[in-house]
């Protein structure tokens, strides 16, 4: 292992590498300071760049841009109320009032401060963890890996937001069917090509993510044009006022940010979860354990409700890494995305990542630790600056980031027919965002949908076309119930309600 | 219970009968799979996942059209400007085709040019400092720093 850390330490910093971690970082910050444009949209832009570049600096930037994206989303939910991300909605409930009160300074140095203790320990809990649980997946088998995969997909399904279950499940389906066209990998055989050569490859994983993520955001954006929010952030940044935390302040968060941080990687550890559930969960955690004075300030600019979330999301993004890295599952639609981009290379994410591509997976883990340093000395300090950019109008931004989309992909093929294919799925994933159906577990499952058919041949094949694999050896069983329970309980949890409304209703009536 | 008008053909509803029709005709095509002899008797073959993915996509559409919120409840959203996006949707069709009859740097730097003033842009330094002279820039750095090839259109071609 200790080789492994070497190789990795050594991997992550090679000037080049530390060129891309800071580039990310910068990229990734200023993006998700867009309003509307979050870490999956920003790490979508980057795949055709890191085409260019070997894997372990590929997956660097990557993991870069993630870390700026969520830091930059931290920072317009403070000054201008307008998170750009979902995992940093709560770091706006006391960071806003706390710019209100002209300590905009002190809740982005706190977002900072929170983000690195959150970075730094998950680092050490991702050293730990992942070569740990890399040792005991070397044993799954085929059947193991499918349930397992049933796991991620019903997870990621059960985590949507309320009454998106059903929609999430359809998302995850179609994914999975998206995943089958093109020529069979087992048999041989064509698949839903209608003759087409375009076709016999399937759909492009960058096109995909790039026309539901990168442009479909960007032309929801133009679909219904949101306010203007630079020159707002700008004269917000104009009187941030004091960035400095006293001694007194550092004792009381310290312990608040050491417990969201752990509690951020187990949330970010488990598939589907993510950074978002993470913050809003320690932020709740956060609340109840405090002492009286200290809740009532909740809401209200609490310093302890923007440390709490800021160390959970950082945390839980770096947990999101260990299913990746270990398992070769992601647990999100943005670490789905760098499964996706790992296979481009030609890597095989699993449990054999760390034995046979160990500069890849140590230097993505010490890169993250490099990553979180340079947000807190450059990033920070710089803020004002990144944000002059935000300056440039959205009538010259929202055609460049299109353009960038599209050229991301026409560069990878020089075949046309992908721009179209790109705007057709584009319009598709807008129609489904307005009908509120969740795309990322789409993504997921196109991009889970190759290994978990390739897994269940292999079960199927093992057991003579029985499903009696699923509970057989321990581990699947294990897996199998969990993935059951997962389906099941969201069911079960909207039947309770109904029928619970429906008991209640009568007596409302008769108070009425 | 009383079912409105428009609780019946709510968005959750017309999604799910969309996704309907949509696995049927996934269902149908995975009847045309071709099967090699005797694979009748083989555990897994090709039509496999698809079929068990069509029975899976039917259940959750008629579970969606059977637990459809009204528009108001489910999260949908409204009020947008939609002749904007047709605009732009075309004007992304017609830089497609502009990538392949009119090359890179003339196709780009024309759809950057009308994006700008379909989005309500009308300063000319910016209209075109913005579109032929960055063009030309991301131009020389794919093709003399990254060396890559760009085809030139086929209108230059045919010159």
């Amino acid at each position: 292992m200790l080789d492994g850390i070497l190789i990795g330490l050594s991997t992550a910093v090679m000037p080049v590498n530390l060129m891309w971690v800071v580039v990310g970082c910068f990229v990734g910050t200023f993006i998700g300071m867009l309003p509307g444009l979050g870490p999956i949209s920003a790490i979508a832009l980057m795949i055709p760049i890191t085409y260019g570049l070997d894997p372990s600096s590929g997956m660097i930037l990557m993991a870069g841009v993630y870390y700026g994206a969520v830091f930059g989303g931290s920072t317009s939910s403070i000054l201008i109320n307008a998170p750009g991300c979902s995992s940093t909605v709560v770091t706006a409930f006391d960071g806003y009032p706390m710019a209100q009160k002209g300590q905009a300074g002190k809740a982005l140095a706190l977002a900072a401060y929170s983000s690195f203790t959150g970075g730094t320990l998950s680092a050490i809990m991702l050293l730990v963890a992942a070569p740990a649980l890399a040792k005991v997946s070397l044993s799954f088998q085929s059947p193991d890996y499918f349930a397992l995969m049933l796991v991620g997909l019903s997870a990621v399904a059960a985590f949507a937001g309320k009454g998106q279950v059903v929609k999430a499940w359809m998302m995850t389906i179609l994914g999975l069917m998206l995943a089958t066209v093109g020529i069979d990998k087992g048999i041989g055989v064509e698949r839903f090509t209608f003759g087409l050569t375009d076709l016999m490859d399937g759909f492009s994983f960058l096109l995909l993510a790039m026309a539901t993520f990168a442009l479909g955001e960007t032309l929801m954006g133009i679909l219904k044009p949101e306010k203007d929010t630079s020159a707002a952030e700008n004269s917000a940044l104009a009187e941030i006022g004091s960035m400095k935390i006293t001694k007194e302040e550092f004792k009381e968060l310290a312990p608040v940010s050491i417990r969201s941080s752990i509690l951020g990687f187990f949330i970010g550890v488990l598939p589907g979860a993510g950074a978002t559930i993470a913050a809003f969960l320690s932020y709740g955690l956060e609340r109840n354990i405090a002492p009286k004075d200290k809740r009532e300030e909740f809401g209200k600019g609490s310093m302890r409700g923007v440390v709490a979330p800021e160390s959970a999301n950082n945390a839980a993004s770096s947990g999101s890494f260990v299913p990746l890295l270990t398992l070769g599952i992601p647990g999100s639609g943005t670490t789905a995305i760098m499964l996706g981009a790992l296979i481009s290379y030609g890597v095989q994410p699993g449990p054999r990542l760390f034995i046979d591509n160990p500069e890849i997976f140590w230097s993505v883990i010490i890169s993250m630790y490099i990553g979180n340093i340079v947000l807190m000395v450059l990033n920070l300090p710089l803020i004002p600056y990144i944000s002059k950019l935000l300056a440039v109008p959205r009538t010259v931004l929202l055609p460049m980031v299109i353009f960038f989309s599209i050229t991301g992909v026409y560069l990878v093929s020089f075949n046309t027919i992908d721009v179209f294919i790109m705007i057709a799925i584009a319009i598709v994933a807008i129609f489904l965002r307005l009908s509120n159906f969740p795309l990322a577990p789409l993504l997921l499952g196109f991009i889970l949908g190759g290994l978990m058919e390739e897994n269940l041949r292999r079960s199927l094949m093992i057991s003579d076309g029985e499903l009696s694999f699923l509970w057989e050896r321990p581990i699947t069983l294990t897996f199998t119930a969990i993935a059951i329970i997962v389906l099941i309980t969201p069911i079960l949890l909207t039947l309770f309600n109904k029928f619970r409304t429906h008991k209640m209703k009568p007596s409302g009536l008769e108070q009425n | 219970m009383k079912l409105k008008s428009e609780s019946l053909l709510c968005r959750d509803r017309i999604g799910g009968i969309i996704f309907l029709i949509f696995c049927l005709t996934y269902g149908y095509q995975t009847t045309l799979i071709p099967l090699f002899p005797g694979d009748e008797y083989e555990a897994f073959t090709a039509r496999t996942l698809p079929w068990m993915l069509t029975c899976a996509g039917i259940f959750l559409s008629l579970l969606l059209i059977a637990m459809a919120q009204p528009d108001e409840k489910s999260g949908a959203v409204f009020g947008f400007d939609w002749r904007l996006l047709i605009s732009f949707v075309l004007l992304m069709i017609a830089y497609g085709f502009g990538l392949t009859w009119l090359g890179f740097v003339l196709a780009t730097s024309l759809f950057l040019l009308a994006g700008f003033w379909v989005l309500g842009e009308r300063r000319k330094s910016v209209l075109f400092g913005a579109s032929f002279p960055f063009v030309t820039a991301f131009w020389l750095l794919l093709t003399k720093v990254l060396d890559i090839y760009l085809e030139p259109g086929y209108l230059f071609l045919s010159l």
